[in-house]
């Protein structure tokens, strides 16, 4: 029997408004911090910062102070792995949205006139803004002192002999991608509360998704002893990876310092949010895959080169992501990867959902679809007889051993009518219309890879008055992970799922637990929080034996609310049983590390840390559109995503993460098109950077693989990336079904496919049309 | 910031005599406009003028020559929820179908539509096909005129301070056969038209007798096409007869380079629009 899934945990209070996010949170007598970005305004993204200019703010009624780089304490500098970003610019902004001051003001219409009457003097020094040309010798330095220049990180993935088994080759099918920067465009825009209090914590109340982390980042900034540092996390408006890192952290942790005890709050409205949030890199690839003749790959070749912005960021983890990633979920003997990961004047990159593998996707889909027209072969079948299975050694030589079940989501497609049926639907395109049936193979990695331990420490408590509390120390930006951990803890407790409570993460409360993001968080932390309940169950249950007079445990368990003692039929409340137990043996804390790939056949040159990786998550999408003759406009009619995420634990947090990571996807494949001109951000708001709407994405049909990953909780894997990875190379193929377009440039808009069918069709054809 | 509301003509006019006083119909466009302009730190307007409980400002009423009267102040899905709109004027209702997305349809107005004269502005190509004029008035009476004249550039229009738009007047266009409006936009709600096109044709035996083709964004104004449309008399609708048309668009239109689409897209997407006429 099936089990029917409850509601999410946060589906009641989302639902009515309840729930509170780090946005609502407005203490009385709170301050408003604003950052002074110039760039944007002046239209420099290089510049020499020659003075601030600050008495016309300081005149405006309500504005506090204003704060510069002069009273930064400490270092100054932030960022995960390279310390190289300035919490204020003091001398150059390195791209447009880089802050040279930070305001404190009582009121926001107070902060926003300060924010208008700020002045600076910038010096524009030469920019670079393409990733090619900052490699060149004299380009302008983004950061000076560098012995490589521009370039913050080359490294190699190496497998086999790729250069001799190119030439071997019987096929050999080469592209040129390329992808562009994606904005997450979370509603929730990046925002925090924070207060020092007389006790010297500070205290902040964050968007975030790396909490733990984030004191830190803080703590180094500004010279602050990172445990003095207290962070909630409440429940997120949105994430995507764009909240991994210091987005507001750093500017309210200074502002925090300097108004004498008071809270204050920043949020940054939605322009300040496109101008300096995170982005995803755009990338360019060059790839070359060779097969024998009946279709067995050989070997894939492939250099990118990746923008990081202003910032080193995630740019170097990124890449490791998309090199690893490069050559898709197939089985190639011969693999050679070399990426470039380059500084360059454009707004800063970072993590975001599908961490890289977006980027590599649509070229491995791109000459898997070009391989199989070469040969004559049905694309499915060509996928499928490469597939990796568990057991095989992927691209770096890592040996599979966990559940890898491609294979079925592929089968799970190849049976689905829209796609028996795709002949069908080409012909009976309407007037002015193609119709096509495309598909996409994609995966990715779970954790962090080597090098980073992807630990999880989980705390569970039996409340005085009976009831279960986890301890969530993993933030949820919308995903359902505090769902997932209270439904995991129920089945592992026995208990009612809507009984057990949760505690959102908080520094002081919970155990660190890394961060939400690379398809770690319900894996993980689950892992920690079933053993930490399976310890609790025994725990009660041996306790529970005292009073029930038992001298073995036999026959005693934990049942919803109370624990029996099955022979006698004896029953004690929890209630009751919680008020023998002193407050430290209600709670019990467990860990867990995820585990990594060992022997690896396959070499890499140049991380620092995350490669390899171990687990991965798969999927197989289709998606059946239709191209319109006179605009070049794409409609998905339909989608259908089958994923391998493990087990199941529920059917909506499942479906929901592959619709979400669809629909995403679909954005970044049809509509997202960011665009800048020396480092300005055109598109800088959400009327001119179009995301989906209702009306641009199908339902989407989500199937699940019946599979198991043994060494996840309850047999599941991180399942939230690998949606988005489908869509864009699903699309180009079915743009290659219907009209035979080869489309390598991101995203498909209307312009470049009006463009592509004319040239793809002879003019006589078209009034025949 | 004042906010008034008047209930009657009378009131409003007064209200407008108000220093510094600005009228706000549905918002959708103008408190855009505010909010940039505070980011900025321009001045703001003193007082806010609420033409929404104006009631004679509101619906739509059948004038004696058979034209329909719309309202300044209904709103997009007042007008929308009104059957005669459907069945008289399909081109607006389509336009109008496709403005902004349902909160913006409940709150933004035609008036403010037609006042903002924003190239891009869904109601204006059907309106200027249709042959449709604005009503003016002030404390100093009545005016009407065309709103091909009404509209002077983009953002632009012959309204003198103290008027208000109170009505837009669509002539009866029963004898037209084909009737058609399209908008390319950049995705499926909430999107600024890239190019639309509105098109009305009355056939004889099968046979263009009169076209009237009115396309939006490709100009500071909507683009009417004289050329085309004399082209187009006396052909059928085929798609060869269109296709030369379209030929006659694509040399005569002087669409720009903007944000969401190149003048080469919109040349191009202007002339192959028309091929929706074909009666295949
Ligand atoms: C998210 C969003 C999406 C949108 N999408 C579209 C779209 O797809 N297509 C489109 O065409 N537009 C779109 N718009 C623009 C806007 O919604 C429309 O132009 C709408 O019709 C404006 O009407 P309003 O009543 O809100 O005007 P308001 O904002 O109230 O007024 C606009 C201007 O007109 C003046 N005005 C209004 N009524 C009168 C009157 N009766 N007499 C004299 N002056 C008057 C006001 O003083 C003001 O200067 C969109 C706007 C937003 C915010």
């Amino acid at each position: 029997m099936p089990r029917l899934s409850p509601p999410r945990a946060d589906a009641l209070s989302k639902a009515t408004g309840a729930e509170r996010y780090a946005f609502d949170v407005l203490p009385e007598g709170c301050l408003h911090a604003g950052a002074y970005r110039p760039g944007a305004a002046l239209g420099v993204a290089h510049g020499r910062v020659r003075g601030v200019d600050a008495s016309a703010a300081l005149a405006v009624p309500g504005v506090l102070r204003v704060l510069t780089a002069a009273d930064v304490p400490g270092p100054n500098l932030h960022g995960i792995m390279h310390k190289d970003q300035p919490v204020l610019c003091g001398e150059v902004i390195r791209h447009a949205g880089d802050p040279v001051a930070l305001l404190l003001a009582e009121t926001p219409e107070a902060l926003r006139a300060g924010l208008a009457a700020m002045r600076a003097d910038i010096e524009p020094l030469p920019g670079v803004f393409d990733p090619e040309a900052a490699l060149k010798r004299g380009a302008p330095l983004v950061h000076q002192g560098r012995k490589d220049g521009n370039l913050l990180l080359r490294a190699v993935i190496e497998k086999g002999k790729a250069k001799a088994a190119l030439k071997a080759a019987a096929v050999v099918v080469r592209g040129e991608f390329s992808t562009p920067v994606q904005e997450h465009a979370f509603l929730e825009t990046q925002c925090g509360v924070a207060q020092m209090l007389p006790d010297g914590i500070l205290h902040m109340t964050l968007s975030t998704q790396s909490p733990f982390r984030d004191r830190f980042e803080i703590g180094g900034a500004l010279g602050l002893d990172p445990f003095k540092i207290r962070i909630r996390a409440p429940h997120l408006g949105g994430g995507f990876g764009g909240k991994d890192g210091a987005t507001v952290q750093c500017l309210l942790g200074l502002a925090a310092l300097n108004t004498g005890g008071k809270p204050v709050r920043m949020a940054w409205d939605r322009e300040e949010s496109i101008l300096a949030g995170f982005k995803r890199h755009a990338v360019r690839l060059r790839c070359a895959l060779g097969a024998e003749a009946d279709g067995t790959l050989t070997v894939f070749d492939c250099r990118m080169l990746f923008d990081t912005g202003a910032y080193a960021h995630l740019g170097g983890e990124v890449m490791e992501l998309s090199m690893e990633h490069a050559s898709g979920p197939y089985r190639v003997p011969h693999v050679r990867v070399e990426g470039r990961c380059v500084y360059t004047n454009n707004p800063i990159a970072g993590a975001f959902r599908g961490f890289g593998v977006a980027q590599a996707s649509p070229a491995f889909e791109g000459l898997m679809d070009e391989l199989a027209a070469k040969l004559g072969l049905d694309p499915l079948a060509l996928r499928r007889k490469n597939a990796l299975t568990r057991g095989d050694e992927n691209c770096s030589g890592v040996r599979l051993t966990g559940s890898t079940d491609l294979c079925a989501c592929l089968d799970a497609v190849a049976g689905h009518p829209f796609w028996t049926g795709r002949e069908d639907w080409r012909k009976s395109a309407p007037p002015f219309t193609r119709r096509g049936v495309g598909l996409a193979a994609v995966f990715n990695g779970m954790g962090y890879g080597r090098g980073l331990p992807d630990m999880a420490i989980a705390k569970v408590e039996l409340t005085e008055a009976g009831e279960f509390l986890v301890y969530n120390a993993v933030a949820d930006m919308g995903q359902g992970n505090a769902s997932a951990f209270a439904l995991l803890a129920a089945q592992e407790l026995n208990q009612e799922a809507a009984s057990v409570g949760l505690v959102m993460p908080d520094t002081e409360r919970c155990h660190p637990s890394g961060s939400s993001s690379a398809g770690r968080s319900t894996y993980t932390f689950g892992n920690a929080l079933v053993r930490a309940c399976a310890a609790l169950r025994h725990k009660l249950i041996s306790r529970a034996a005292m009073p029930f007079l038992c001298d073995t445990l036999d026959g005693l368990e934990l049942e919803p609310g109370r624990v029996v003692h099955r022979p006698t039929g004896r029953a004690m409340p929890l209630s009751v049983l919680a008020r023998f137990l002193p407050h430290d043996d209600r709670i019990c804390v467990a860990e867990f590390l995820m585990p990594v790939a060992q022997d690896i056949s396959g070499s890499a040159r140049g991380f620092m840390i995350g490669f390899p990786h171990l687990l991965f998550a798969y999927a197989a999408h289709l998606a059946r559109i239709e191209l319109d003759e006179l605009t070049g406009r794409v409609r998905v009619c339909d989608y259908v995503c089958a994923t391998d995420g493990g087990r199941v634990l529920t059917r909506q947090g499942f479906d929901q993460q592959a619709q979400g990571g669809a629909a995403q996807g679909i954005g970044f494949a049809l509509f997202e098109d960011f665009r800048l001109d020396q480092g300005r951000t055109l598109t800088s708001d959400l009327t001119r950077y179009l995301i989906p709407t209702a009306l641009d994405v199908p339902d989407t049909v989500s199937l699940a693989v019946d599979g198991c990953e043994d060494s996840g909780p309850h047999g599941l894997k991180g399942v939230g990336e690998v949606g988005l990875n489908g869509p864009a190379p699903a699309i180009a193929s079915a743009l290659r079904h219907c009209a035979g377009l080869r489309l390598r440039q991101l995203p498909f808009t209307p312009e470049r496919l009006l463009k592509a069918l004319s040239k793809a069709r002879p003019a006589k054809a078209r009034r025949s049309a | 910031m004042k906010v008034l509301t008047p209930r009657e003509l009378p009131e409003l006019f007064a209200a407008l005599e108000t220093p510094g006083a600005h009228m706000l119909a549905g918002g959708t466009d103008l408190l855009v406009r505010l909010r940039a302009a505070e980011r900025e730190g321009r001045a703001l307007p003193q007082a806010l003028v609420r033409l929404d409980g104006v009631a004679v400002l509101r619906g739509i009423v059948r004038e004696a020559d058979g034209s329909l009267r719309l309202g300044a102040a209904a709103t997009h899905a007042e007008l929308l929820a009104h059957p005669l709109l459907r069945q008289e004027l399909p081109e607006l209702a389509a336009a109008l179908c496709e403005l902004g997305s349902p909160p913006i349809r409940n709150m933004g107005t035609l008036g403010g539509n037609i006042c903002t004269a924003s190239p891009a502005g869904d109601s204006l190509p059907p309106l200027m096909a249709l042959g449709a004029e604005v009503e003016l008035a002030s404390l100093a009476g009545t005016r009407r005129m065309a709103l091909s004249d009404f509209i002077t550039g983009p953002g632009r229009t012959s309204l003198k301070p103290g008027e208000v738009l109170t009505a837009v007047i669509a002539p009866p266009a029963r004898n037209f056969q084909v009737r058609h409006f399209e908008k390319v936009g950049r995705r499926g709600a909430l999107a600024v038209a890239v190019v639309s096109l509105a098109a009305l044709v009355r056939l004889e035996r099968g046979r263009v007798a009169e076209a009237r083709l009115a396309w939006g964004s490709v100009g500071p104004t909507v683009w009417r096409c004289p050329e085309a449309e004399a082209a187009l008399m006396g052909q059928r609708l085929t798609l060869t007869a269109l296709g030369r048309v379209g030929a006659i668009v694509r040399e005569n239109v002087r669409p720009i380079d903007d944000i969401r689409a190149s003048a080469d897209y919109r040349r191009q997407v202007a002339g192959n629009l028309l091929l929706r006429l074909a009666v295949l």
